[in-house]
C-alpha cells in the first residue's frame, strides 16, 4: 500500500489542538478532514492513520468533516479514534465506522470505600474477581445460554437482564442508550453470531480488554465530582469489554453483505473496508438493527460483569455496601442523532470508531442526575496508568459531542513481548503497589504501558480544545487483564 | 517454500502467506491463523466439516474461507491441520476439514480483515498474500 506523504505543513493549524487537511487536499475528498492533536502528537500519528482520516472523507453523505480524535491509530478503513456523521437517511453506514468489537466500551461502579480502607482486602477481592469474572481466550462461562436467551439480551439488553433479577434498576438510567437500543432486532443477527454468544454474557475477553480496581488520585472539578459522587482516595472499578465473539462474527457477516451491495449502489471508494451502503437501503436498515443488537448485547456483558464484580465484594467484603454505577459509555458505534448543522437541526447517522460520546449539560439523552454538569465520560488508560473521568461541554458540538477513547498503541504487540517480558512488567506494576492478575505473562508484556501513547497527553488535548472537561484522575490499584 | 511468516503490526496480526498454486495459498493461509491460534489440543479428533463459500472475488473468497474456519473453531473448540477442497475456484470453493479438538487457545482472533489483503502471484511463479487478523 503507498501512502501520500504528508507533512505538518500540509495541515492547516486551527488552532494549538486542532489541524485541518483542505478538502482541496484530494480530488476524491468531499469534505475537510480535522485531527485534534497536539503537535507532538500530530507528529507520532502515522501516516496510514491520516490517510485513512482522508478516506473516510470521501463517504458518500459525510458532513461537515472527518473527524480524527489525538489517540488515533490505523484501523480497517476507518481509522481507531475516528468520528464521521452521515447525512439521514440516505448518507451512508459503514461497519468500518464501528469496528469489529460492536460497543466496546468502559463502565465505572464507585464503592463507599477509600484506598486506606480496603488496602488490607485489594488482593483477596481482585482474587474473587478473577474467579468470579472468566477472562477469555475461549475461557466462556460454564453457563451456555439458549439462543432464545441470547435473543432476549440482543433486543432488550440490560432491561431484561434486571427483570431477571441481575443489578439494579439504577444501572439502566446510568448507561448509555438505557442499556438498549430500541431499533435492534435479533432476526438480523446471524445464528452464527449468536452461536459465538451463547457462552460469553459476563465474560471480559483479551487484548486491551481488564477489569480495573482504581482509586480517585486527583480532582480537578470538584462540583461535579460531588455531583458524580466521586471523592479523593474512593476506590472505584473500571470494566472495559465489548461484544466479544457475536459482535466481532456480525461485523465480519455484514462487512461481506455490504460488500456485496455497494456495487448496486455504485459506490466508488478508495478502500475495500470502507464497504457502505445508503443508511435508508435494505442492507443499510437491517445492519443497523443488527448492530444495535450486538451493542445491546454488550452492554448486557458489561452489566453481566458488574453483577460478577459485586457478588465477588460481597464475598470478599461481606455486605460492606454496594457498587453504585457511575456511567456506561460505548466507543465502537453508530447512532441516528439531531445535531446542529450551520444553524440548521438535522438528524446525523454519527460513526464513532474508538471515539466517546460526551453529551453537554441539558441534553435530552442524558440521566436526570448529570443533566446540570453534562455526561460522564470514561477513559481508559493502557495498563498501569491513569485514566480519567470527563464530563461533556457545549463546546463539543463541533466533534458531534465525541472524544478520544483512550491511548492508542504506538508498539506492535510483537515488539512490545520481545522489548520485555511479562514478569518485568508484573515487576514494575507491583512495586508501584499495583497487583496484576493474568492468566499469561506474555498477554502482560504485549499490553505492557510503553506500547501505548501517554493518555495524559492525550486527555490533556480534549481538555484544553475544550471538548470535556477533566473532572477527576484516576490511578489504578489491582489489575484483571483480559486474555 | 516457507508456507507463511508472522509479520510485525502494531495492533494486531499480520500473517504473510504463500502456495505454488492459490489452492494451497488458501491451505497455508489457514495453517498460519491455526498455528496463531496457539490451541493446546486435545487427543480427541474433530468431526470432519464440510464448508461451501461463495465471493465477489479472490481476495474476499480468502477473507471468507478464512472466516468461516474461524468461526468453526471458536464455536466448536477445534483446530483444522487438514483441507481438502472438493472445488475450487476463484469465487466459489467447497471444502473439507479435519482437526483435533481443543482444550485451550492461547490468543484470540476477532476477525480475518480485508485491510490491505493483495493476492498476487510474484516473479518466482508462487502466489503470496500479507493477512491482517483483528485480535
Amino acid at each position: 500500500m503507498n501512502f501520500q506523504s504528508i507533512s505538518i505543513s500540509d495541515f492547516i493549524k486551527v488552532s494549538d489542538w486542532l489541524w485541518e487537511i483542505p478538502q482541496s487536499f484530494r480530488g476524491d475528498m468531499r469534505v475537510p478532514a480535522r485531527i485534534y492533536a497536539s503537535e507532538a502528537l500530530l507528529e507520532e500519528i502515522e501516516p496510514e492513520a491520516i490517510e485513512q482520516v482522508i478516506n473516510v472523507a470521501s463517504l458518500p453523505g459525510i458532513v461537515k468533516y472527518s473527524l480524527a480524535m489525538p489517540d488515533c491509530h490505523t484501523g480497517y478503513g476507518f481509522v481507531i479514534g475516528g468520528v464521521a456523521a452521515t447525512r439521514y437517511p440516505d448518507g451512508v453506514i459503514s461497519p468500518g465506522g464501528i469496528g469489529y468489537d460492536e460497543n466496546c466500551g468502559v463502565r465505572l461502579l464507585l464503592s463507599e470505600y477509600s484506598e486506606k480502607e480496603l488496602r488490607p482486602y485489594l488482593d483477596k477481592l481482585i482474587t474473587e474477581i478473577q474467579t468470579e469474572v472468566p477472562s477469555g481466550l475461549g475461557r466462556g462461562r460454564q453457563m451456555k445460554l439458549s439462543i432464545g436467551q441470547v435473543d432476549k439480551i440482543l433486543e432488550d439488553g440490560v432491561p431484561y437482564l434486571v427483570e431477571n433479577g441481575y443489578g439494579e434498576k439504577e444501572d439502566i438510567e446510568n448507561c448509555e442508550e438505557r442499556g438498549r437500543m430500541e431499533e435492534a432486532d435479533a432476526l438480523c443477527v446471524s445464528e452464527r453470531a449468536k452461536n459465538r454468544g451463547r457462552d460469553q454474557v459476563g465474560t471480559l475477553g483479551s487484548g486491551n480488554h481488564f477489569c480495573e480496581l482504581q482509586k480517585v488520585a486527583e480532582i480537578f472539578d470538584e462540583k461535579v465530582a460531588q455531583v458524580f459522587g466521586l471523592f479523593k482516595e474512593q476506590v472505584v472499578i473500571m470494566i472495559h469489554t465489548g461484544s466479544r465473539g457475536l459482535g466481532h462474527q456480525n461485523c465480519t457477516d455484514y462487512l461481506r453483505t455490504i460488500m456485496q451491495a455497494m456495487l448496486k449502489y455504485k459506490i466508488q471508494l478508495p478502500d475495500r473496508e470502507l464497504a457502505c451502503v445508503p443508511f435508508n437501503s435494505p442492507e443499510g436498515q437491517r445492519f443497523f438493527k443488527a448492530m444495535s443488537a450486538a451493542c445491546n448485547y454488550a452492554w448486557g456483558n458489561r452489566h453481566m460483569i458488574s453483577h460478577y464484580v459485586r457478588k465477588a465484594w460481597k464475598n470478599a467484603l461481606g455486605e460492606k455496601g454496594n457498587l453504585r454505577l457511575l456511567y456506561d459509555v460505548a466507543h465502537n458505534i453508530a447512532k441516528v442523532e439531531e445535531h446542529e448543522v450551520d444553524g440548521q437541526k438535522m438528524e446525523l447517522i454519527v460513526h464513532r470508531k474508538g471515539a466517546t460520546r460526551a453529551f453537554p449539560p441539558n441534553h435530552p439523552d442524558i440521566p436526570e442526575r448529570y443533566k446540570a454538569t453534562g455526561q460522564p465520560v470514561l477513559i481508559p488508560g493502557s495498563m498501569g496508568t491513569s485514566s480519567y473521568v470527563l464530563v461533556g461541554t457545549e463546546k463539543s458540538k463541533e466533534a458531534w459531542y465525541t472524544v478520544c477513547h483512550g491511548a492508542g498503541r504506538t508498539m506492535s504487540r510483537h515488539a512490545a513481548a520481545r522489548a520485555v517480558s511479562g514478569e518485568a512488567v508484573v515487576k514494575n506494576l507491583q512495586s508501584r503497589g499495583i497487583i496484576v492478575k493474568c492468566w499469561s505473562s506474555r498477554g502482560i508484556a504485549e499490553e505492557a504501558p510503553m506500547a501505548y501513547k501517554d493518555v495524559d497527553k492525550v486527555v490533556e488535548v480534549v481538555h484544553q480544545a475544550g471538548l470535556s472537561r477533566k473532572v477527576v484522575k484516576l490511578k489504578p490499584l489491582a489489575v484483571i487483564k483480559g486474555e | 517454500m516457507k508456507k507463511y511468516k508472522i509479520l510485525e503490526n502494531k495492533a494486531n496480526l499480520k500473517i504473510q502467506v504463500f502456495g505454488r498454486m492459490k489452492e494451497e495459498l488458501f491451505k497455508n493461509a489457514l495453517s498460519g491463523m491455526a498455528s496463531a491460534l496457539r490451541a493446546e489440543t486435545e487427543n480427541e479428533k474433530a468431526k470432519a466439516k464440510r464448508i461451501t463459500i461463495e465471493s465477489v472475488d479472490l481476495s474476499a473468497l480468502l477473507v471468507d474461507f478464512l472466516s468461516e474456519a474461524l468461526y468453526l473453531i471458536q464455536v466448536h473448540k477445534e483446530i483444522y491441520n487438514e483441507v481438502r477442497f472438493i472445488e475450487f475456484s476463484d469465487n466459489e470453493l467447497t471444502a473439507e476439514l479435519n482437526g483435533q479438538k481443543v482444550e485451550r487457545f492461547g490468543e484470540d482472533i476477532k476477525a480475518v480483515t480485508h485491510h490491505g489483503l493483495d493476492i498476487r502471484e510474484n516473479k518466482k511463479g508462487i502466489w503470496e498474500a500479507t493477512i491482517l487478523f483483528d485480535i
